[in-house]
């Protein structure tokens, strides 16, 4: 009784404290901004001395690595063996697709495009075979292919099986998810620093760090296959006796098809992503002829190369997409109806309508090394049949630079644009976290933010993580990379998200988007900086526009889900009860939504941490630029320092905008 | 969410996580060639009971016998033996394989068995006809309709020719008129088979239809159990009771359940003379056009009791009469 009353009466105050918790907050943070401004301690730069030294001793594991290279056991016999086995493989490939007279290649990828998703794949992955030879690039298309085929066949064969285990045993489950997690999280250029360390420069540690980028989907989709058989399809398989075996290889594994081959497309559409960058390492091919190009700022070469490997994306999604599409569970026995060609076909004997591919195949090899061995060279990219585009496109760029730059004098124009985002947003933000507000609270805002979202252990977690940025020396670079996630997440979401609103109001809208969408899609990140910088210039802007187009797919596709997904009982309700369009929207669609929003905001936060750090390489600073130096250069020490606070930056954002999306789904639930 | 156990009932997942006990101290005998029903609404056990008795889940605690073997004390070798030959289930939502053709469904626990393939596609048509689907074996599940799908799901369980057939809710994801439909193909079927079956149903009609004793569970615990006409003309409790309010009497309750001892002056051979299994349904029509009373008598004949217009009409209007 006394307890009720008790509680009753400090309700009120607990409420005016709630209503007021940010006030008090903000208050709180003023309060100390203004205590820390007139104490003698200089609470404005992070202090100095209180450095981890962490690149010390990591640089002198470097040199002692350096040292032992060729005597200790670790690399006699571990990592030279390993790099020996993968780098013979990778040139085995790379001499065999050399070898190939090319018009064999391509035709034979048109086959193979035909045998898997009909005629629309075969002609698109056999053109886009040949455009790669159109632009020159045949050679150094064939070592990105080499290195892409050897990393994927090795993700698979380590990803598949781990996934199979996962997904029969929850213990291996639960200990690999955190760590495919971490996997995932990381931006791709914190992983090239260890391995370049222990496998030096060149194909094998950009098809190591190709291997590790690559091999999470691999696992989780193969997991995720497995364990989405209908639970009552296994257990019927088990109560007529089928061993585990029999179990897994004829009803698990089949019916996950589908999905274990979604992870083998998301495989291979990774491993092209990183590909490119891991030419920052030594990996050659396309990735290689992209940064001479960026470095140069020879854009046309650049975006020749990028078109390539747009080619060679677009070759190899359709081709591992189609896999995809041959889900047995929608078996179907072909009595119904005779195609257009069952005539045709009914004439051949079945010998040769059985084996028709393969003997199409053959036929291909004898007539290419006929033509090749008796009349002409085949195995070399004609020349003459290269379309330059590198003069055309430098051209343009210049007429853009001159004209789209700043229209007619007006102050309208990408350089204005690029300014006024430079001078008026990123640096007055920037500055907010490096001079004028006291690191302390810019800790302490972070953690409040952290906390609002997940609660007081995340909060404790940020303010730790973000300190220990400092700790690293990284504490301006941190801000730096901080203020441009910022900034460019704002201008996804403020894109994304009306967009994602019109796509799922209008279907035509949407239909004349998607195509744009898995345009952006299938472009490796790295490619999107080269057409950016032609009318941004070098410096930070192009790394934020880059980073906008890149996480743009993902929020407007979840955005429209959302939306689209809200029962249509519950929109008939709102109806029902006389809502206006604009009412239906804001008061039921929206909410209903934001489960699925929330979840691409999440993900535009990691695609766009991901692709800010990638923008380093072009003057986008922070970061990013502290990696690329400690890659570039022998700064093993300071490159490692970036990359954990890169993956501290990543884990903090990626909780903190998780537990957010989680709040709304509590929302939902109600 | 990103669930850790897709697929999984309700049930099962309660079972895994060992946070709700699902079945206890349930004990019961089933007979050679008998059809046994365990009948509960959703969450009373009894889909984890039939999982307990073909060890598609352990039980924690307990003893499962086939014909003096303990099942639970099997290693998994032995369980598969016995899966193979001696047992066989239908599933609720059907479990059939998609990827394969139906005839390689029907086939399937013949297949596990390595017996060739010859042999168990004779067999698969074979019991493919019983089940009025032949024709059917080169088509795919999907292209079958939920009837039809579930038929094939009873010929697999047939093909192997299984002592025992246990059934979880196998008709309950029909439409009516196609669950009446199969229940009347098993009762026609199991007439000549006279297997030993196990049968789970939440539907209280299918069970008194099918059942030659009949078990009632609620919240893991058996409340009642007997023969159909046992349990309607005495419900254990207000639960049970429930049940049977919607149950039409005159299809279940005999005339053997309500007739009285013949008395002298009944000249029992002026009237006409029905089984103690009619139920008061078949009852009517006889009784209406021969205008008389009905004597009661036995296979061999003998006259066992007596049947008054009275006590039939009273019985209709689920009215007490006699020991009954």
């Amino acid at each position: 009784m006394t307890q009720s009353l008790g509680a009753k009466s400090t309700t009120p105050i607990s409420a005016q404290v709630q209503r007021y918790q940010w006030w008090l907050f903000l208050a709180v943070l003023l309060l100390l901004w203004a205590v820390l401004r007139f104490v003698p301690w200089d609470a404005f730069t992070f202090p100095e001395a209180w450095n981890l030294h962490l690149r010390e001793p990591i640089d002198a594991f470097r040199y002692w690595v350096i040292g032992n290279r060729n005597t200790h056991w670790m690399f006699v016999y571990f990592f030279d063996p390993l790099s020996d086995i993968i780098d013979q493989s990778i040139r085995g490939v790379e001499n065999f697709l050399l070898w190939l007279p090319w018009p064999l290649s391509v035709l034979s990828v048109t086959l193979l495009g035909h045998k898997l998703g009909g005629w629309k794949v075969a002609l698109l992955a056999g053109f886009s075979l040949l455009a790669m030879g159109l632009l020159g690039l045949w050679e150094e298309s064939m070592q990105t292919l080499a290195i892409i085929v050897i990393s994927v066949l090795i993700a698979l064969l380590l990803g598949i099986p781990l996934g199979i285990w996962a997904a029969r045993n929850d213990r291996v489950d639960a200990t690999l998810r955190p760590l495919l997690d971490a996997m995932q999280t990381m931006p791709a250029f914190v992983y090239l620093i260890p391995v370049l360390l222990f496998f030096g420069i060149a194909r094998v540690p950009a098809t190591i760090a190709t291997v590790i980028y690559a091999l999470p989907p691999a696992i989780r989709l193969t997991n995720l296959g497995i364990r989405h058989v209908p639970y009552e399809t296994v257990e019927a398989a088990r109560a007529f006796g089928a061993t585990p075996r029999q179990v897994l290889f004829r009803v698990q594994i089949p019916l996950a098809m589908p999905t274990i081959m979604a992870g083998v497309n998301q495989t291979i559409m990774m491993a092209l992503g990183i590909v490119v960058i891991a030419a920052l390492i030594g990996a050659g091919g396309l990735g290689r002829e992209v940064l001479v190009g960026l470095q140069r700022l020879r854009v046309g070469q650049a975006f020749a190369a990028g078109l390539a490997i747009v080619f060679m994306a677009i070759m190899l999604d359709r081709l591992s997409h189609a896999l995809t599409e041959v889900d047995v569970s929608q078996r179907r026995s072909q009595k119904y109806g005779r195609g257009r060609w069952d005539d045709v076909k009914d004439r051949f004997p079945l010998f040769v309508r059985r084996y028709a591919y393969l003997l199409l195949l053959a036929l291909l090899i004898i007539v290419t090394f006929a033509v090749h061995w008796f009349i002409t060279d085949l195995q070399t990219f004609p020349d003459s049949w290269h379309i330059p585009i590198e003069a055309p496109i430098d051209t343009g760029v210049r007429w853009m630079r001159d004209n789209l730059y700043n229209i007619g004098n007006t102050g309208v124009g990408t350089g204005p644009f690029s300014d006024f985002l430079t001078i008026y947003v990123l640096t007055p933000l920037r500055n907010l976290f490096t001079i004028w507000v006291p690191w302390p609270v810019v800790i302490l805002a972070m953690a409040g933010i952290a906390t609002a979202a997940g609660g007081w252990r995340l909060g404790v977690a940020t303010a730790v993580g973000v300190l220990f940025m400092g700790l690293l020396s990284m504490w301006i670079q941190s801000m730096d990379t901080a203020s441009q996630v910022i900034v460019a997440v704002a201008l996804a979401i403020i894109i994304a998200v009306p967009l994602g609103i019109l796509s799922a109001e209008s279907n035509a809208f949407q239909a004349a988007l998607r195509p744009v969408l898995d345009f952006i899609q299938t472009i490796p990140p790295f490619v999107y900086l080269v057409p950016v910088i032609m009318l941004f210039n070098v410096g930070r802007v192009p790394g934020i526009i880059a980073s906008v187009l890149y996480a743009l797919p993902p929020a407007v596709r979840l955005t429209d889900l959302g939306i689209r997904s809200v029962d249509k009982e519950t929109i008939e309700a709102a109806r029902a009860f006389g809502s206006t369009p604009r009412q239906i929207l804001f008061k039921v669609k929206l909410p209903l939504a934001m489960p699925s929003i929330m979840m691409g905001v999440n993900q535009t936060v990691m695609m766009v941490l991901a692709m800010v750090i990638i923008a380093g390489l072009v003057g986008g600073g922070g970061l990013g630029l502290e990696a690329v130096i400690g890659l570039a250069k022998t700064q093993t020490g300071r490159g490692v320092e970036a990359g954990i606070a890169i993956v501290i930056m990543a884990m903090i954002l990626d909780r903190m905008t998780q537990a957010w999306a989680k709040k709304w789904q509590v929302v939902e639930q109600h | 969410m990103d669930s850790l156990e897709p697929g999984w009932t309700k049930a099962d997942v309660l079972e895994q996580t060992g946070h709700v006990v699902a079945v206890k101290d349930v004990s019961f005998e089933v007979k050679e060639g008998e059809t046994f029903v365990v009948m509960g609404l959703s969450g009373s056990g009894k889909s984890t009971l039939v999982r307990c008795l073909t060890r598609l889940t352990d039980p924690t605690a307990g003893q499962v016998l086939m014909d003096g073997e303990d099942v639970l004390a099997m290693n998994d070798a032995e369980l598969r033996a016995l899966r193979r030959r001696k047992m066989s289930m239908v599933f609720q939502h059907f479990g059939l394989f998609p990827h394969r053709k139906v005839i390689d469904n029907v086939a399937y626990g013949l297949e596990v068995q390595k017996i060739d393939k010859k042999q168990r596609y004779e067999r698969a048509n074979e019991v493919l006809e019983i089940v009025g689907l032949s024709g059917w074996g080169d088509y795919y599940p999907g292209e079958l309709s939920g009837g039809m799908q579930q038929r094939v799901g009873l010929a697999r369980a047939l093909a192997v020719d299984p002592e025992i057939l246990f059934f979880d809710e196998p008709f309950s994801a029909l439409d009516p008129l196609i669950r009446r439909e199969m229940q009347d193909e098993l009762i026609r079927l199991q007439e000549h088979m006279q297997k030993t079956i196990v049968f789970i149903t939440h539907d209280f009609l299918e069970a008194i239809k099918l059942a030659d004793y009949l078990a009632i569970m609620k919240d893991g615990e058996v409340v009642q159990m007997g023969t159909s006409q046992n349990i309607i003309l005495h419900p254990a409790d207000d639960y049970v009771q429930e049940f049977t309010e919607d149950v039409p009497h005159s299809r279940v309750v005999t005339a053997g359940a309500i007739m009285r001892p013949p008395q002298p002056d009944d000249e029992p051979e002026q009237f006409p003379a029905v089984h103690p299994e009619t139920t008061l349904h078949d009852l009517v029509p006889i009784a209406a056009e021969y205008d008389a009373r009905l004597s009661v008598r036995n296979e061999g004949g003998d006259l066992i009791g007596i049947v008054d217009r009275r006590t039939l009409m009273l019985a209709l209007a689920g009215q007490k009469v006699n020991g009954s």
